[in-house]
């Protein structure tokens, strides 16, 4: 009997093992192998199963979760497939969170916690998510296609990507800044890196923002739905996502789609804003195979045609913006080898974009009178990257290989009213290719427990050239000289300190070195219409580099209700690339500056960010930024820089309803170009914002009412291309539902 | 062989390949004459062919002339013309050079020929040609040719009536860009006489009317005289359309009146 027990138990128990599966896994982190404690193992993006002990590791039931995905404060989210000998894992470090910031933007993660930076609205568009934040603004012509800055830097001195991809706006006038080619449900996070001190990645050493997009998981099937309805511009959108993996998990997909239409605004008191509407349409699609050795390919594509969107700033309206996103990219696994590789991706993308003013009274406006213009423009751009680590003397140290290729073209044709004048065409971009390669390498230095240092280094070649005779011979007329093809080495450098004092304090600094040869509009643009100050701008391919020092400095102080953190920074410019009077072209319709190195300019400024718990169901958010931009050689305000403005954000969450009051402010701006610009003084302002959130259906349906400028206030901000006043009193609902 | 040394191996071919692709392999070529036949005779068992990289015009032409006996080309001690346009009522010469050996092809001889009339209900145009072969024959004939009408010669007269000829020499395919800018003027002593005119200064002024009374003008650099009634600068059309660029030629401190060149400049 006792043997028949034993037997019994033997195969009990037996079985039960073999079922089960159960194995022990420790996480840790890459660079100093040590474990990594509360790492949060999860079989989806809300689901936590378990977390990590003190000595970081976790035991889980291998035949139930096979997939995860490991997410721990500090470190880069990590998807697995896990194996019966899999016994360790490790995470990358995000390396100082104050410098490379890390915002969900997905609304998924739906744990309060006062380190999330900014706890985003459902349906919130890209546009309002970045102008929202401390340290950005945004410089609109309209509705749509609001274009990002950083710390009162844009476009060329910028980098804005995707997923790391490098694009180029195909709209000669700047109407079509990347963010407008991507939707929210597209992206899992923004990477803001304020101060560019990530040069091994970015390649530039300037401030940075990458939009990091949303990939298959291989969790269960899950799909959402979401809808919105806005008065009084009758916006109406309808979005979905969904994902989907197969019974091994092997092979996922995720997909989304989303359409938006809105006519005309108004703003306060009950003004229509003519020429602001839009419509589009996005489509994505990720697909993701993980192998048996844990390596894993992902192809993802995203199109967003976008069609009808009015610019009130501008002259004319775009008809037509098109995007096409995609790339492969392979994931390797961990290795232990002295040299090895993290990802590998490539990618391309095409960006078309069509303007016209046939809608428009051209008969009677004060510019460019009697003439339609329609414009057209594209890029096509085609990039790999390579990175991954290496041990060399038992230094360790980060690679990164970053390369693409570029072909712009932009023309626009005038017709005139009067059948006796022949249509005329300018070539804004023919031919004109731009080359980049760079090698960049991030080495982290712990001094102690408390105190670590991050070194980086790039070396960039970049070429720029047109291969139109015709188009080079513009430059060769205006300069005396046949450009031919422009090239540069360019050096970037950083240096980071963080020293953590206690478990509440911690104090960053970086210092960053940035040379940037001037972009392709800068160099062979010809005839580009810059709408802040109404000249035509024409390229210089002569332009010496620019360089910048960046200094920034943060205080952090943080407890489990409390968030404190204020930054400094300074950024001298040399070489300074703007615009100075060109020729006179004897008409007072044409106006002609050409890029050159004007000189030294400056940006300082300041952001304060302020998180706190009043209690369990209150929190309150502040965030004030301000910005100090000078053209110290001419001796006035940069144009286009915001002046100080912030948030007052009083969230209140009790069961399943969220109520949120906003006041958004900004103080008047005096400082203004007015020699660089034709820029005017802006007043101050300040709108009430106010949303109440629901959920039901244990959190499976969602419904949001959002009451924006409650006191329907008629303002601008300074950075509006034509004064052209935000949006009044709207009032929006949304239904979000997943299952 | 695991993954990644696979890569990287992989990595490595890919770029030597991009190296490779990136060579430049700009082929330059000797320019070569490319040319349309005009016209040709036969006299004495001779041919003589005129060939143009264009159809005559008014204006600047590029003669190109080639003598051949049977199927043999032939070098002549010496090849003349004389450009008349007979008017039924009286005839006249234009400003012309005598070809010579073509420095591109030397089986050809060549010439600059400024027609200062279009063939049509006014007279018609009829080049005269004589040559001595290396054997001492003295060779003559006359070839009737078609000059068209365009835009690229212009005229005007001081207070005492003497003419003047401003040509339009290049471009002659004005194009968006920067452009060579070049005129030739010749001035009219006798009916068989027009010599070049090298003395004078050419004010210039490019303009584009883009209707609704407004307009421009675009970068240029003022012709110079660059003697033989050549006057060299540039233009940088900024965009393709209808053109008009002003001239007055100022001749001794005398301004004649203004004369207008209408023209339309490509896109590329």
């Amino acid at each position: 009997m006792k043997l028949l027990i034993l037997f019994v138990s033997l195969l009990l128990f037996g079985a039960e093992s073999v079922l089960a599966q159960q194995i022990s896994v420790k996480v840790a982190d890459r660079t100093t192998k040590e474990p990594i404690v509360q790492a949060h193992i999860k079989d989806g993006p809300n689901s936590v199963i378990t977390v990590t002990d003190v000595s970081g590791i976790f035991s889980i039931d291998l035949s139930k979760y096979s997939h995860l995905t490991i997410t721990a404060i500090g470190y880069a989210s990590k998807n697995i497939r896990l194996q019966p000998d899999t016994d360790l894992i490790y995470l990358n470090s995000e390396i100082f969170r104050d410098q490379t910031e890390l915002l969900v933007v997905a609304n998924e993660e739906s744990d309060q916690n006062v380190r999330a930076y900014h706890n985003r609205k459902a349906n919130q568009g890209m546009d309002d998510f970045l102008d929202n934040i401390d340290g950005v603004s945004t410089t609109k012509r309209g509705a749509f296609g609001w274009e990002p800055a950083v710390r009162g830097q844009s476009d060329q001195r910028m980098n804005l990507v995707i997923d790391g991809m490098q694009i180029f706006k195909a709209c000669v006038d700047k109407m079509d800044p990347i963010t407008s080619y991507v939707e929210s449900n597209n992206l899992s996070k923004l990477q803001i890196d304020k101060s560019g001190s990530g040069v091994a990645q970015n390649g530039t050493g300037v401030s940075t923002v990458n939009l990091i997009t949303q990939k298959a998981e291989q969790s269960t099937t899950s799909f959402n739905l979401n809808t919105s309805y806005r008065v009084p511009d009758q916006y109406r959108t309808f979005s979905f996502a969904g994902n989907t993996a197969d019974r091994s998990g092997k092979n996922a997909v995720r997909f989304s789609g989303s359409y938006k239409k809105a006519d005309d605004f108004k703003a306060g008191d009950d003004q229509t804003i003519q020429n602001t509407q839009y419509e589009k349409l996005n489509l994505s699609v990720n697909y993701r195979h993980m192998f048996q050795s844990q390596h894993s390919i992902e192809a993802s594509y995203i199109t967003d045609k976008a069609y009808d969107i009015g610019y009130p700033a501008l002259l004319m309206d775009a008809t037509k913006a098109l995007a096409d996103i995609g790339q492969i990219k392979l994931n390797f696994a961990p290795s232990e080898m002295a040299f090895r590789f993290n990802t590998a991706q490539i990618y391309a993308n095409g960006i078309r974009h069509s303007m016209d003013d046939y809608s428009r009274d051209v008969a009677n406006r004060t510019v460019m009178r009697g003439m339609y213009m329609p414009m057209y423009g594209t890029t096509t751009t085609y990039g790999a990257k390579l990175n991954g680590a290496a041990t060399l003397v038992n230094h360790q140290f980060d690679w990164f290989i970053d390369s693409y290729t570029s072909d712009a073209f932009g023309d626009m044709l005038m017709q005139s009213l009067d059948p006796s004048i022949q249509d005329m065409l300018i070539y804004n971009l023919d031919e004109v290719k731009t080359n980049n390669a760079s090698l960049g390498f991030r080495h982290h230095i712990q001094f102690s427990d408390n105190v670590l240092m991050k070194v980086e280094e790039s070396i960039r070649y970049k070429s720029l050239r047109t291969d139109s005779e015709s188009h080079a011979s513009f430059f060769q007329g205006l300069y005396g000289e046949t450009p031919g093809t422009r090239s540069k080495f360019l050096l970037s450098g950083s240096g980071s300190l963080l020293w953590m004092l206690n478990n509440n304090w911690s104090f960053s600094g970086s210092l960053v070195y940035s040379e940037r040869m001037g972009n392709h509009m800068e160099l062979f643009g010809h005839y580009i219409y810059n709408y802040t100050d109404g000249f035509f701008y024409d390229g210089n391919p002569w332009l010496k580099t620019e360089r910048s020092i960046n200094t920034d400095v943060n205080a952090t102080w943080e407890t489990t209700g409390h968030s404190f953190s204020f930054t400094l920074f300074h950024k001298q410019y040399f070489n300074y690339i703007d615009g100075v009077l060109g020729i006179d072209s004897g008409s007072n319709d044409f106006r002609f500056k050409q890029y050159a190195n004007v000189g030294d300019a400056v940006i300082s400024g300041s952001e304060l960010r302020a998180i706190n718990d009043l209690g369990k169901m209150i929190t309150l958010e502040n965030r004030i930024s301000y910005l100090y931009a000078h053209n110290q050689t001419l001796g006035e305000p940069l144009p286009l820089i915001p002046p100080l403005k912030g948030n007052t954000t009083l969230h209140l969450r009790r069961g399943n309803n969220m109520i949120m009051a906003d006041l958004e402010w900004a103080a008047e701006q005096k400082r203004i170009a007015q020699i660089s610009s034709l820029e005017d003084q802006t007043d101050a302002y300040g709108i009430l914002n106010f949303t109440y959130e629901r959920r039901w259906l244990d959190g499976d349906l969602t419904s949001t009412l959002s009451l924006n400028n409650i006191l329907d206030h008629y303002y601008h901000t300074h950075t509006s291309i034509g004064n052209i006043p935000e949006a009044g009193r709207n009032l929006m609902i949304s239904l979000s539902y997943k299952f | 062989m695991n993954i990644q040394t696979m890569f990287g191996r992989l990595m490595a071919v890919a770029v030597l390949l991009f190296v490779a692709a990136s060579c430049d392999t700009t082929d330059n070529n000797d320019p070569e004459l490319d040319l349309i036949p005009v016209n040709s005779v036969t006299v004495d068992g001779y041919t003589v062919s005129l060939e143009s990289p264009k159809e005559l015009e008014i204006g600047a032409n590029y003669l190109y002339w080639k003598i051949k006996q049977g199927d043999n080309t032939i070098t002549p001690q010496t090849f003349t013309i004389t450009p008349m346009m007979d008017m039924a009522t009286m005839s006249h010469s234009t400003p012309f050079e005598q070809p010579s050996a073509d420095l591109l092809d030397d089986s050809y001889l060549s010439n600059l020929a400024v027609f200062i009339m279009p063939s049509g209900d006014m007279g018609s145009w009829t080049i005269n040609f004589e040559f001595i072969t290396q054997s001492g024959s003295e060779i003559s004939g006359e070839m009737p040719v078609n000059v068209n009408s365009s835009w690229k010669i212009m005229n005007t007269e001081d207070d005492n009536g003497k003419k003047y000829f401003v040509t339009w020499f290049e471009p002659q395919r004005p194009m968006s860009g920067n452009n060579d800018l070049t005129f030739l003027v010749h001035t009219r002593e006798t009916m068989m006489s027009f010599p070049a005119v090298s003395n004078a200064e050419l004010v210039v002024f490019p303009y584009m009317d883009m209707g609704g009374g407004t307009g421009h003008s675009t970068p240029f650099t003022p012709p110079v005289s660059a003697g033989n009634g050549f006057y060299e600068g540039d233009i940088n059309y900024s965009m393709s359309g209808l053109w008009t660029t002003t001239v007055e030629l100022v001749v001794a401190n005398d301004t004649l009146p203004e004369i207008v060149f209408e023209y339309s400049v490509i896109a590329k």
